[in-house]
Formats: structure tokens, sequence, C-alpha cells
């Protein structure tokens, strides 16, 4: 595998991992993060959650990666992986910092 | 072979069927391109008539289902709808299901690729006598799916319905005849099954068919579903959960009390799940011009196969084509690129998924 790929992987993985473990304990779910597929939908079907559940998410986005999570913002709470993407492009704008 | 009470209707307006798992099916009307945009930019209507459908009385319901599923069944809130599964002894899925709570009752709808002799065989081996009176032969699943699929149901039921919540079950009446009506489409749009009785079936399946074309719409089969749900990142036990079996690669845990002391095929779900999970399935995008990326195709990466396409369409919405493959964990991430068919084949991109916005996400119903 190519350094790029190694790299692109490892960073991804470690947001992944963040992300999840803060959501299994914000919202006390009853999984363990391997558990998690990244394209299960947060909201409606998949792990079903709700509006106040979103807030939360939001909530756990802003703290564990200080990325503001814009207001209408349905499309990026799709799944783990939309705001997975949403949280390493919002880190590629702010100069790579994560 | 089992076929739709609709068929004769079917067939009349150019329905290709096909066999399904020991189920004739619609396939398409002609046209999938324009079944899928139907749903996605008005309505279309489905006969879902190959759904195995069930009703059991509250108890003993509970504790059969209970025993059978792999999601937590006396949960369910009333009115309400859980997505899970069923899965034989060997913890192989069998059926993507839906069981509503619905007053005095519970309705379990199940796409099985198991023929019906089998399915009914694995319900019987729940260790529970089954108090469940099938409606399979005697009634039909008709379902609405799209952006404008709320204003036929509103005219038909009343404005009540578009307050349901997705996952819900409510009753109501068509030409005096009782229809079990269920918010729960897998397209990503609005989607709304109607469960409702043979003697009323005709009238019902063209009363909706004229709503639909007078929205724009048509009729659509299971081939458009098939590319809606891939579209959607739904579940298709048809497609990916066939090929696959394993609901662990597939991303179902989330169907799976695993606090449950016991379910069909818990010990060997358990078991793997403790052993760690070694593939998980990705979504993967290719260039518009590729003919490649098909079901069974191997993925290759560094000059070495390492997965295998298990779901695949053309992404009307993308205008490219879409696929699932099953992957190693290690490269089961978004981001990366990947030969179809070869060591040097065409190029596909591992992606996030779903990879649409559907219109429906846009429209506000309690607005309405």
């Amino acid at each position: 595998m190519s350094e790029c790929a190694t790299k692109s992987i490892a960073r991804r993985r470690q947001v992944i991992d963040t992300f999840k473990q803060e959501l299994i304990r914000r919202l006390n779910l009853p999984y363990l993060p391997e558990d998690l597929h990244e394209d299960v939908a947060l909201l409606g079907s998949g792990l079903g959650l709700d509006s106040l559940d979103a807030l939360e998410i939001v909530l756990c986005v802003e703290t564990c990666f200080k990325i503001k999570i814009p207001d209408n913002s349905i499309s990026v709470l799709r799944s783990i992986n939309t705001v997975v993407d949403f949280v390493i492009e919002q880190q590629d704008l702010n100069g790579g910092r994560p | 072979m089992r076929t739709s009470p609709l068929r004769d209707r079917l067939a009349a307006a150019g329905a290709v069927f096909r066999e399904r798992h020991g189920v004739e099916v619609a396939a398409h009307f002609g046209d999938v391109r324009a079944e899928c945009g139907a749903v996605r930019e008005a309505v279309a209507l489905a006969d879902f008539s190959f759904v195995r459908g069930f009703t059991l009385p509250e108890t003993p319901g509970i504790d059969f289902l209970d025993a059978l599923l792999a999601g937590n069944v006396p949960k369910i809130r009333f009115g309400r709808l859980l997505h899970t599964f069923l899965a034989d002894a060997d913890g192989r899925l069998a059926a993507d299901c839906f069981v509503a709570n619905n007053d005095q009752e519970f309705v379990l709808l199940a796409e099985s690729i198991l023929p019906d002799e089998p399915f009914d065989a694995l319900l019987a081996s729940a260790g529970i006598e089954s108090p469940a009176k099938d409606l399979t032969g005697d009634h039909v699943v008709l379902i609405l799916d799209g952006v404008k699929s709320w204003e036929i149901v509103k005219k038909l039921f009343g404005a009540d319905v578009i307050g349901l919540p997705y996952l819900s079950i409510e009753n109501y009446e068509f030409a005096g005849e009782p229809v079990r009506f269920i918010r729960a489409g897998k397209t990503s749009e609005f989607g709304y099954l109607l469960v409702a009785p043979v003697a009323i079936a005709a009238q019902l399946f063209d009363t909706l068919k004229a709503e639909v074309e007078a929205r724009g719409g048509r009729l659509a089969g299971t081939d458009a579903h098939d590319a809606l749900r891939l579209e959607g990142r739904f579940f298709n036990i048809f497609r990916e959960g066939a090929r696959v079996r394993d609901p662990l690669p597939l991303g179902l845990q989330w169907m799976v009390d695993f606090d449950k002391e016991k379910f069909l095929g818990s010990d060997a779900i358990k078991q793997r799940r403790l052993a760690g999970l070694k593939q998980k399935i990705i979504g993967l995008v290719a260039g518009a011009d590729c003919t490649a990326l098909k079901t069974g195709v191997k993925i290759f990466h560094d000059g070495q196969p390492v997965g295998e396409v298990v779901a695949d369409c053309l992404s009307y919405v993308l205008n490219r084509p879409l696929a699932l493959g099953l992957f190693p964990v290690e490269l089961a991430f978004s981001g990366l690129s990947f030969h179809v068919g070869s060591a040097d084949g065409p190029m596909a991109q591992s992606i996030s998924m779903p990879p649409i916005m559907p219109r429906s996400l846009a429209v506000k119903l309690d607005e309405m």
C-alpha cells in the first residue's frame, strides 16, 4: 500500500475511533465501537436516533474536534462516515490542524 | 412458485416477471431508469406481495417473536416498528423483518430469501408453538415511495397520516375493509406500506395507480427498488444479504440486541462477534463508462485480489455504477482507490454511504 493511502487510513481511523467512542458514551448506546458500521444511518433507520440525539451528536463533534457544524446540517449527520468526511474536510480547511 | 394476487393487473401494465427465492416478482415495467426517477422526483407504486406477512396475538406473540428475532420485541412501543432480522441456527440471514406493535396484535413482515416451506419450518423452530396467522395468501402488500407519496396517503386516509413518524403503524379503512398502514420505506424518500385484504386489492391498486399517474409517477418493479436501496444504503436481503449471509460483515449489529439471552442463531452470531470482525462491506463507485463493477467481480489493490463486489446497480442520481464490496477490515475505508476485475482493471473508489441526498429530506411534512 502506498504511503499516502496508509496515512489516509490512519488519519481516518483515528477520527472514526474518537467519534464512535464518544457517540457510544454520550448516547449510552448498547454497542461496542466495532459494532457500529461507519455507513449505518444515525437518524431514522439504522441506529434510530431522534432529534434530541442529533443535537447530542452535534455537540459531540464540536467538543471532540473543535469544529462547528452549521445549522440545517442534516446531510452531515446521515452516517458516521458522512460525519467523519465533514470533520476531515474542516480540518483540512483549517490547515490540517486536528 | 408463489405469485401475487395482483399478477393479472401487473401483467396488463407491462410487468416483466422474474423468480426470486421461490416467489414471482414484478422485476420492472420496461424502464428501470424512469421507475427510479419517479421515486426521486414524484412517486411510484410497487407490489410487495412477495413479503411474507403474519399477525400474532399480543400474548403469546411477544414471546414467540422474541425467541425468533435478533431484536428486542418486548421493547417495541405501541404503534411503532422494529427493524430486525431472522437468522437460521447457524446465524446466517434468512429474512429482513419489520415487527409492529399494533393494538392487541403484532404484525411481522418478512422479506425472506428462503422459499415459503423452509421459511415456515424456521418459524416452527422457535421452540414455542407458533401463534402466527399467515396473511401471505389472502392479503397484498403495496408500497408507495417518493417525494410526493405523502400527498396520496393524505388524500386517501386523512391528514393524520403525514404526522406518523418513520417506522410506525396505524389502522385505516379502504372500501370498508381494514388496511394496516406502515410508514417504512427503504428508498430514503417517503415510503408507505399498505397491507390490505385480497377482497379490496384490485380496487386499492387501481386507485393508487391512478393517483400516482396523476402526479407524474408510475409503477416500479424490484429492479428499481434494488437500485434505490443501494443509493440510500438501505440493507437489501435479496442482494448483499443473500450473497454474504453473515449479519456482522454487513454491518447489521444495530438490528441485534446483544444483551438478549437467546434468539435463533444467537450462539453462532455472538461467537463470531467475540472472535472479532474480519471483513466488512463498503461503498464503491466507478467512472460512468465502467461496465465491470458487477456482483461477483474481484477487487484488486497493489496487484492483489482484496475484495469482491456483493451488490451493484447503476445509480441514476449519480449517473455512475455504484456497488458494495466486501473487504478485509483494514482496507474497509472510504477514500481509497482499487482496480476492478484484475490488477490493471478500471478504477473504482471507496466512498462514504449514502452517496445521495434524497429530496424528501428537504420536505417538512409537519408544515404541510
